[in-house]
């Protein structure tokens, strides 16, 4: 039970997800499948969201009040969740952003020293 | 916090939420299901092949709800009602088990919460008072050659002397209980009334309901009891009622530190004790210390207050226990709290501590249970684990568990104390327990008993859940898969006896505590009291009146209404002799005082002065050793004569009681001499435990003192039924405004004063009983799970030739190896701890080797015979079916 709730097999690294959700609802609402449409296509096929991973996501930050949710009419005439960025989401973009350049930086730092 | 009520408003809308998952995920489906068409470039709708793709994509549906719920969830709290249904449905599957833990957890912790509740409501709930932390008892002490002398009663001289010095104080009250007559209202009503100044109820810091208290500044002559501004009349004087008291107030004056509480008041006087000489000390000072005095502080003013000879006068204050002169008197400020609770507080920690042991032993039992029943369970545990639930999983739900059976097991104990409460208070003697009226169960009494229940928790699901983490579960699996089950589970069964033996070292110590009060008991109800209560000519029956100030003012209209009585009551039907005594042996009320002997230096003794008519000896069967009764011809213009007893003439004569005739003693040093006219044998006045008394007899026609208002008349009948009837309708012919205050035999009288310990004995009797079978269950339930386990065991021993005796044998030594280590540990328990009933042993030291020897010989043969039953079990194992059953 526990266990499941890390074990998703995304190659990301971990807590980015979030992140990439959030700046990913921060350019317009988005439905789910279009959120790992957008991210797929994005990075060229290098970041397939597992289902498994991107609703559990999705639900967290609904929960967190990043995220609002409402059905609304997809492009392609069909009823979808669509997802959009509160002020909290947006404020938390932020801070996640902040904290990756960080470790980004940080993970570069040591890579590049030989 | 937002994220919180989201949740809360989830769980609401959980259908809302589950359709929502499912539609978005369908969605999710459907568009996966056209975009891998599209790939195919296939158009139109997507095949069944491209959904079947799809939904492989998307993985366990199912799973991934749950994942998609999990946010919103509370984990714990649902995993807790899970496991807590779980462990309901366990228990409703084994209703044996089920029925036997309720049943001890509900004992133990209804014992607890009943005895908590007596405890709490007697020592430590709060009085119905004005920040009653703050309110003392004033009294005085001496250390003299004689030990500490302590007086709890003050002179109203002394009173208002105190009064107007004091500073520690914000306000002094005086309190004296008296006990006068309602009257004008049907039958005369004896009620129990304080005389109180006027500033007790402010210094109380209680208001009445309706009305007023009393002015302080008035000489105001009111009082309270039915409907205000109405008059009532007590001891003959019209009073108008000026106050009522809020329902829930409570006052019962304690006489002295330690021994009685008087009944609840019914009716506050206002007195000024005018004409108080500073003589006779008989007020209860009652003060309100100024915030944030200390006890020491006000203990230290009142000490010299009290040795300033103008507040107190030193050595005059009444003949007996009179504070000497030239002696410090040390003032004490007791806690009203605390003031008049010694030895009840003693006894109720005593049975707070007996009954803890009781639950105690229910806890270790039913854990005991619970692991027996954890090694049946061993499957279910080893698949749950093998399945992948955690360690602490597992440990989590045994407790829960735990928690269930305890909760329960708390709510019918509190059911069982609130039973045990409204039998067992009636059955209280009189008088043993101030403030019954704090026993009631309420938040505090419930919140203790949750405590408890907390802790059989922790004892009950603890312990086996602790075995659960130890190693040995490991081998869970294999076991259940039926290999080598020849001696059972060795680790388990070594803590359960351990338990056992625990058990039993428990109970014994109990019962030991049992057993010494009731060989006290046997020793004490075995005295003889010096009279014949009861025998061939019947049964001594007393009835009690006392003639009041305003009726009776002159000893003359006394000792006629007492002659008159007695001269009818001896012709009554069924009277085979009757006479009279103002202070009846084991009453309420005992006159002592010293003497002189006439040419000898004074006695160190004090002697009761009971005042008596002619026949007296003879209807109480006390034996007339020398000399003569009192006769008709002693009235009070004859000479003064006295009789004495024993232990009064062995003072003066060497030889026998005849010697002692013809001298003369005196009552207290301004008396007149009385001529001895006879002796008689030595009687017990006050109690069987109460050394004998020496008594000074004196003709009741003679006696001129405020005593004689109290007339005990006494008869020998063998119908003492009628003969109150007869006694009463006499009473009510002569005096109708005389109410009668008792009428009880000697019979019952010395019952009452054995009472008490009666009490404690069945308590604490009752209290063993129920460790003893709580603990015999525990060792039946032990041997029976041992032959069980050991079935194959004892079939091959047998198949092997052992005898039925053999078998026997074998189960029978290992139940007496563990009792036997469960009694030496008892009783070397027991003979440290039975000195806390050292104040309440009469005859018997706390370390009674009766008392011990015949206690832990019984309990061993309660706990062979709890083994016996399995242990024949086990003789009748086939040793076939033994070997095959594997």
């Amino acid at each position: 039970m526990k266990e499941t709730r890390t074990k998703g097999k995304n190659e990301l690294l971990p807590g980015t997800l979030e992140m990439l959700i959030l700046k990913t609802l921060s350019i317009e609402s988005m439905h789910g499948y279009g959120i790992a449409q957008h991210l797929q296509m994005l990075s060229a096929d290098v970041l397939t969201i597992e289902e498994g991973s991107l609703y559990p996501a999705l639900q967290r930050m609904h929960v967190k009040g990043w995220v609002l949710a409402e059905w609304k009419i997809s492009a392609n005439n069909r009823r979808a969740r669509f997802y959009t960025l509160t002020t909290a989401g947006r404020k938390q973009l932020g801070v996640e952003e902040a904290r990756f350049s960080q470790m980004f930086g940080a993970i570069m730092r040591v890579m590049k020293t030989t | 916090m937002g994220s919180v009520l989201r949740r809360l408003l989830f769980l609401f809308r959980r259908h809302q939420f589950d359709r929502d998952l499912e539609d978005e995920l369908r969605f999710h489906e459907d568009m996966k299901a056209r975009a891998l068409a599209d790939a195919d470039g296939s158009s139109g709708p997507p095949s069944d092949a491209a959904r079947a793709a799809a939904r492989r994509r998307l993985g366990n549906p199912l799973r991934l709800r749950e994942q998609a719920r999990e946010p919103w969830s509370f984990t714990t709290v649902e995993t807790f009602a899970q496991d807590v249904r779980h462990s309901l449905r366990l228990m409703r599957r084994d209703p044996g088990f089920t029925f036997t833990a309720l049943a001890m957890l509900a004992l133990g912790i209804g014992l607890n919460t009943a005895i908590f509740s007596v405890a709490y409501g007697v020592l430590w709930r709060p009085l119905p008072y004005a920040n009653p932390d703050r309110l003392v008892i004033v009294s005085s002490a001496q250390q003299t050659g004689r030990g500490v002398k302590a007086f709890s009663t003050w002179a109203p001289m002394s009173y208002e002397r105190l009064r107007s010095r004091v500073t520690v104080l914000d306000s002094l009250a005086a309190y004296a209980p008296i006990d006068p007559t309602l009257t004008g209202r049907g039958d005369p009503l004896p009620v129990s009334a304080v005389d109180v100044s006027p500033n007790f109820f402010a210094t109380l810091g209680v208001n009445p309901a309706r009305g007023r208290a009393f002015l302080t500044d008035a000489s105001a002559s009111d009082d309270r009891t039915a409907i205000v501004g109405q008059s009532i009349t007590i001891d003959g004087v019209p009073r108008t009622v000026v106050g009522v008291l809020p329902p829930d107030f409570t006052f019962r004056p304690v006489v002295g530190n330690g021994a009685m509480a008087l009944p609840e008041t019914d009716v506050f006087l206002p007195n000024r004790w005018p004409g108080d000489t500073g003589r006779n000390r008989f007020v209860f000072l009652l003060g309100r210390m100024k915030s944030g005095v200390t006890r020491e502080r006000a203990e230290a003013e009142f000490t010299a207050l009290v040795n300033d000879a103008s507040i107190v006068p030193s050595g005059a204050l009444g003949t007996e226990g009179a504070l000497a002169p030239n002696v410090r008197t040390l003032a004490r400020a007791a806690g009203l709290q605390d003031y008049g609770t010694g030895s009840v507080r003693a006894l109720l920690l005593i049975l707070v501590g007996a009954v803890s042991f009781v639950l105690l032993i229910a806890c270790v039992n039913v854990a005991n249970l619970q692991m027996a029943r954890l090694t049946a369970r061993r499957g279910e545990l080893s698949v749950r684990m093998a399945l992948g639930a955690g360690r602490r999983r597992i440990v989590r739900q045994l407790l829960t568990e735990a928690v269930v059976l305890s909760l329960l097991g708390a709510s019918l104990g509190v059911f069982l104390a609130r039973i045990a409460i409204g039998v067992t208070l009636p059955l209280v003697p009189q008088f043993a327990l101030p403030r019954v009226g704090g026993i009631v169960i309420d938040v505090r009494v419930m919140a203790f008993c949750l405590g408890l229940s907390l802790v059989s928790t922790l004892v009950v699901g603890l312990v086996p859940a602790l075995r659960v983490g130890g190693a040995a579960f490991g081998e869970g699996l294999a076991l259940h898969a039926g290999e080598g089950r020849t001696t059972g589970d060795r680790q388990g069964e070594r803590l359960r006896t351990l338990l056992v033996a625990a058990q039993i070292a428990m109970t014994l110590v109990l019962l030991i505590g049992a057993g010494l009060l009731i060989h006290s008991f046997v020793r004490l109800t075995s005295v003889s009291p010096g009279f014949e209560s009861s025998g061939r000519d019947g049964v001594v029956q007393t009835v009690r009146v006392t003639l009041p100030p305003h009726l009776y003012d002159e000893p003359e209209r006394i000792h006629a209404f007492a002659r008159g009585m007695l001269d009818r009551i001896q012709s009554l039907p069924g009277v085979k002799s009757a006479s009279l005594i103002n202070s009846p042996p084991f009453g309420m009320m005992f006159i002592q005082g010293d003497f002189d002997i006439e040419g000898q230096p004074k006695p160190k003794l004090f002697a009761g002065t009971p005042k008596i008519d002619a026949g007296y000896f003879k209807v109480m069967g006390i034996p007339l050793l020398a000399g003569r009764d009192f006769t008709a011809r002693d009235t009070a213009a004859a000479p003064k004569v006295a009789i004495v007893s024993e232990r009064v003439a062995r003072e003066y004569s060497q030889g026998g009681p005849g010697e002692g005739l013809g001298r003369r003693v005196r009552l207290d040093d301004r008396g007149e001499w009385l001529t001895v006219v006879g002796v008689v044998a030595d009687i017990r006045q006050r109690g069987l435990d109460r050394p004998v008394q020496p008594m000074i007899y004196v003709p009741f026609q003679q006696e001129r003192g405020g005593f004689v208002r109290f007339v005990s008349f006494v008869a020998r009948t063998a119908t003492p039924a009628s003969v109150v009837e007869g006694i009463r309708a006499e009473i009510r012919r002569a005096a109708p405004d005389l109410p009668i205050d008792t009428t009880v035999t000697m019979d019952q009288a010395v019952a009452a004063s054995v009472a008490q310990p009666r009490f404690r004995m069945l308590l604490l009797g009752l209290f063993a009983v129920a460790a003893t079978l709580i603990a015999t269950c525990g060792i039946y339930g032990l041997m029976a799970y041992a032959v069980t386990q050991r079935r194959r065991e004892i079939g091959v021993r047998m198949a092997l030739g052992a005898e039925r005796l053999d078998v026997l044998r074998l189960v029978l030594t290992r139940a007496l190896r563990i009792v036997a280590a469960g009694l030496i540990v008892g009783l070397a328990g027991a003979a440290g701890v039975t000195r806390v009933l050292q104040r309440f042993l009469f005859g018997v030291t706390p370390t009674d080797p009766i008392a011990f020897t015949i206690v832990t010989l019984l309990l061993m043969a309660v706990g062979l015979m709890a083994a016996w039953l399995p242990a024949r079990r086990a003789t009748r194992i086939d040793p076939c079916a033994a070997l095959r059953a594997e």
